[in-house]
């Protein structure tokens, strides 16, 4: 049997269910301090004076940094506007706060509990500044300034008197003609919410100065070339002289792409001379990392009795909360995403991402497609319930096809499925029609209780890769051993294993290309001195992206022991067709390198009395191209299909005047075992991405996107109300109904 | 500082005497004086289950358990609960259905799976997750992990001579 397309045991199971797999909180070096990082605490202020000299005094500190102990104190995954340590000593915007989750101070000790004790005697003497949580509050002319002052910024020039930190547009056609041709209009304003990731490894790490000289930081990310150039800048040293490790990580989902500990880690480590560790409580990680951020669109769609959709209008604005993070890159995929995977001619597009002093928002699962989504196909059930249309024939008269024009004017690329898998979809729906209610859980009483039943339907498409324009690439290598036989191979690829099994698909593209078996192939993984980046787990682009780079490599290795070297050893750099990035007045653009696309179908039961929502059934079809490792892949259509109802009926992450409110899992509710979706049904279809390594396609984001608006059509379906804002609580339900009543 | 209290404990089939301060949790000694890391601290507050072990042969989490309190007591982790030279039945399902990504939830989930075993050999799915209801996981969507449960109860019962239940709180 081929290793890929075969469901192996991950390779790093048998840790992992004996609870030997190192994670970086689990890894201590001898001789080695705490180090616990101070947090503002305020969301907005102007530090004055940090005294720390009580910190230094306390029992077995060892030292305390501040500000003036960072070399180059800012740091940022697209643009450097957060300082690594807030206070004075360092530049002028050092000393402002923007968020209560930036760092003041660390404190490095004998213990964690002498570390504790000490970061309690920092001692932060501010001025208290106007505080702005709304994005449209921030874009007003009086409206707190969150970053008057200049850093480099990748979009051309930035207005600084302004909190507007990127707009966007999109232009194609005439909407206004396009509207007054139009038999049906519907308008709506769509709203979602902050959410957390909810990894079940809080942030943790390592780091340690090595003998030969050069940091080493052990740490749980996503992408460790980027950290190494993140810690390198701000400390800085050349990146030569960081090494970046990741042992298991526990979970990510967007939540790691940005740095946390890694920074303040090799600082504390480069200036004590000491292993410095630390572990952030969930607490400290609840607040101290990013959120999915809140988005508000305003939609004005138009459709022909035909059900032909003849103009989308969209007003986009999403808060980016106190520093860029990704926000940049997330709208890029919402300006495009809130048209769904649709062909529409004539569109107009506003999008615009804004600094607010709410917890910096960023990276989450689907990156702005679940929001646009959310928007787009709440849309299209409207148009067609306007129109009597069944939901699955008016996507059939719109989804994009082979041969399409998105609204950035460029073909959508080969291997477009958005109606194989919106017709497959259709075909299970009807293969299986709701089942009777039975009980339900919530209600005290069985004879009593009143339901109502929906089914909804929504579809999606999502980019895999990086897009607009970024230069796209990964590396790896492969080398044979062996005389006469091939007796084993190593293969060299540094993308992160963040629990999707990134590592175990690595080594089924290996083994499948040399014809070795799946356990004659060693994984080095573990550390940027293995090769060069291999990019981000992110964007659904590492099976995609590492299985085209293992495949070069391997493709060339072989040609080497063909030719009699031994080991046998070739390296192979895999870039992607290349993107670009929006025209600034129209949009046009070829935005990604390929899609995955996806359809689902959420049958809910509503108890009328409570307002609770149970999902009995979500089948959600998947064309992933090819199905590296089946079991996985179903595996990540549950997950995301679990994190995606608990973001539509559960999740908020709710901030008060720019602090924190749910700062546990009591009070952040992430979906248990008992809770919420009934039976979930993975679909996966595999039609070959021309692009993509053996036909596959990236996946793991894309059955998180539908969700939302396929549940929220199917409480249409049920009781006759639309619901626009997430979360849809039993209490927004429950009020629903009372509304509807007459 | 507080002063430090001798425990005296029976930890996975041994005798273990460690010093503590009588604020640290039982995770906190497992994990940071004992080097058994397999127990997770994903929350702190009895919240997500990642620490779960056994006391006396009794599921809690070990984030809310003194470890002064498991004086002269029995304590049962994921570590103790692995065979030396081969996984459980259990682990062995886990693996199979691929019921588990980033593993961090695992050990907890695999500790309280166990524990339901050994009471209730043949569970229902219900009760499965209403026994699972206290771990939480952010990768699986869960299906898996109760197919797994399951899956093990079934091959138990079809092959009695395997019944690792018993391992439990041995």
């Amino acid at each position: 049997m081929r290793a890929v397309g075969s469901s192996i045991p991950r390779v790093d199971a048998v840790d992992k269910v004996t609870g030997l797999a190192p994670y970086p909180g689990d890894i201590d070096l001898p001789g080695q301090a705490w180090m616990k990082i101070v947090f503002a605490g305020v969301p907005h202020a102007r530090i004055t004076r940090l005294d720390v000299s009580r910190a230094q005094a306390a029992p077995g500190v060892i030292a305390v940094f501040t500000a003036a102990d960072v070399p180059v104190n800012e740091y940022g995954l697209i643009m450097p506007d957060q300082p690594v340590l807030c206070g004075p000593g360092s530049t002028p915007q050092a000393q402002i706060v923007r968020w209560e989750g930036d760092h003041v101070a660390l404190v490095v000790a004998e213990t964690q509990a002498q570390a504790e004790a000490a970061a309690k005697l920092v001692a932060m003497e501010y001025e208290e500044l106007p505080v702005v949580t709304d994005p449209f509050q921030a874009l007003e002319p009086d409206a707190p300034l969150l970053h008057p002052e200049e850093f480099p910024f990748p979009y051309g020039q930035r207005d600084r008197r302004s909190n507007l930190l990127l707009a966007y547009r999109l232009r194609r056609g005439d909407v206004e003609a396009a509207f007054a041709q139009a038999d049906v209009i519907v308008e709506a304003e769509y709203r979602t919410q902050a959410a957390e990731h909810a990894y079940l490894q809080p942030e943790a790490g390592l780091a340690y100065v090595r003998e030969d000289g050069r940091i080493e930081v052990i740490v749980a990310g996503q992408w460790m070339h980027e950290d190494r150039a993140q810690i390198a800048h701000a400390l800085g040293l050349p990146e030569e002289q960081i090494v970046v490790r990741y042992p298991a990580i526990g979970g990510a989902f967007g939540g790691r792409e940005d740095m946390s500990v890694q920074i303040v880690l090799a600082l504390a480590a480069w200036k004590t001379g000491r292993p410095v560790k630390t572990v952030w409580s969930r607490e400290e990680s609840i607040i101290g990392h990013h959120k999915r951020h809140p988005f508000v669109i305003k939609a004005k769609w138009g459709a022909t009795r035909e059900g032909k959709i003849v103009a989308a209008q969209m007003d986009v604005t999403s808060d980016a909360g106190a520093y860029a993070y990704t926000s940049t890159k997330v709208l890029g995929n919402a300006t495009l995403m809130c048209l769904g995977p649709y062909e529409i001619p004539n569109v107009h597009v506003d999008a615009r991402t804004v600094y607010t002093n709410n917890c910096p928002s960023g990276a989450f699962r689907g990156f702005g497609a679940p929001q646009g989504h959310f928007a787009a196909e709440g849309q299209v059930n409207k148009l067609a319930a306007a129109l009597g249309m069944d939901p699955v024939e008016i996507r059939r008269r719109n989804a994009l096809r082979e041969g399409s024009i998105l609204a950035t004017g460029s073909v959508v690329p080969a291997g477009c499925t958005a109606l194989d898998v919106l017709e497959e979809a259709a075909r299970r729906a009807a293969e299986s029609p709701p089942e009777p209610p039975v009980t339900l859980r919530t209600s005290l009483d069985a004879s009593r209780r009143r339901v109502a039943q929906g089914r909804g339907l929504a579809l999606s498409f999502k980019n895999v890769g990086f897009s607009l324009g970024f230069p796209e690439h990964c590396h790896a290598w492969v080398e044979i051993h062996g005389e006469a036989e091939m007796e084993r191979a190593v293969v060299g690829c540094v993308g992160a294993d963040v629990g999707q099994g990134a590592h175990t698909v690595f080594a089924q593209f290996a083994a499948d290309a040399l014809g070795l078996p799946v356990e004659k192939v060693e994984l080095r993984v573990e550390d940027t001195d293995v090769t060069g980046s291999s990019g981000s787990s992110s964007a659904s682009r590492m099976t995609f992206m590492a299985g085209n780079a293992i495949l070069g490599a391997a493709q060339r290795a072989l040609q080497a022991w063909e030719d009699e070297e031994r080991p046998a050893r070739a390296e192979f750099v895999f870039h992607p067709r290349p993107t670009t990035p929006y025209d600034p007045q129209t949009g046009a653009s070829d935005p990604n390198i390929t899609y995955g696309y996806c359809a689902q179908v959420a049958d809910v039961e509503v108890d009328l009395e409570t307002g609770h929502v149970l999902v009995k059934r979500l089948i959600s079809v998947n064309d992933v191209g090819k199905a590296v490792n089946p079991q996985q892949v179903e595996g990540q259509i549950e997950g995301a299909v679990a994190q995606s109802v608990g973001w539509t009926l559960l999740e908020n992450f709710v901030q008060e005047n720019g602090r924190a409110v749910t700062q546990r899992l009591s009070t952040y509710l992430i979906p248990g075992v008992a809770d919420v979706v009934e039976e979930i049904v993975p679909v996966i279809l595999e039609l070959p991405d021309p692009q993509g390594p053996l036909g596959a396609r990236g996946m793991a984001e894309m059955p998180f996107i539908p969700t939302a608006p396929a549940i929220a059509a199917a409480l249409h379906d049920a009781i006759g109300v639309w619901f626009d804002e997430l979360p849809i609580t039993p209490e927004r339900v429950w009020q629903a109904l009372r509304e509807r009543q007459p | 500082m507080s002063s430090k209290v001798m425990v005296s404990t029976h930890l996975n089939g041994q005798e273990v005497t460690f010093l503590c301060e009588p604020r640290q949790t039982l995770l906190e000694v497992l994990r940071e004086e004992l080097g058994l890391t397999g127990s997770k601290e994903g929350c702190g507050n009895g919240n997500c289950g990642a620490c779960n072990v056994l006391l006396d042969g009794v599921l809690v989490n070990s984030c809310l358990v003194l470890a002064v309190e498991t004086d002269g007591r029995t304590v049962t982790t994921i570590e103790g609960l692995t065979p030396p030279d081969r996984l459980l039945p259990l682990q062995q399902k886990f693996l199979e259905h691929a019921a588990l990504q980033c593993g961090v939830c695992t050990p907890g989930f695999i500790v309280s799976a166990q524990a339901l075993l050994e009471q209730n050999p043949q569970p229902t799915e219900g009760e499965v997750r209403r026994w699972l209801a206290g771990n939480l996981c952010r990768c699986t969507g869960y299906d898996k992990i109760v197919r797994a449960v399951l899956d093990t109860a079934q091959s138990l019962a079809g092959d009695p001579a395997q019944d690792s239940a018993k391992e439990v709180g041995r």
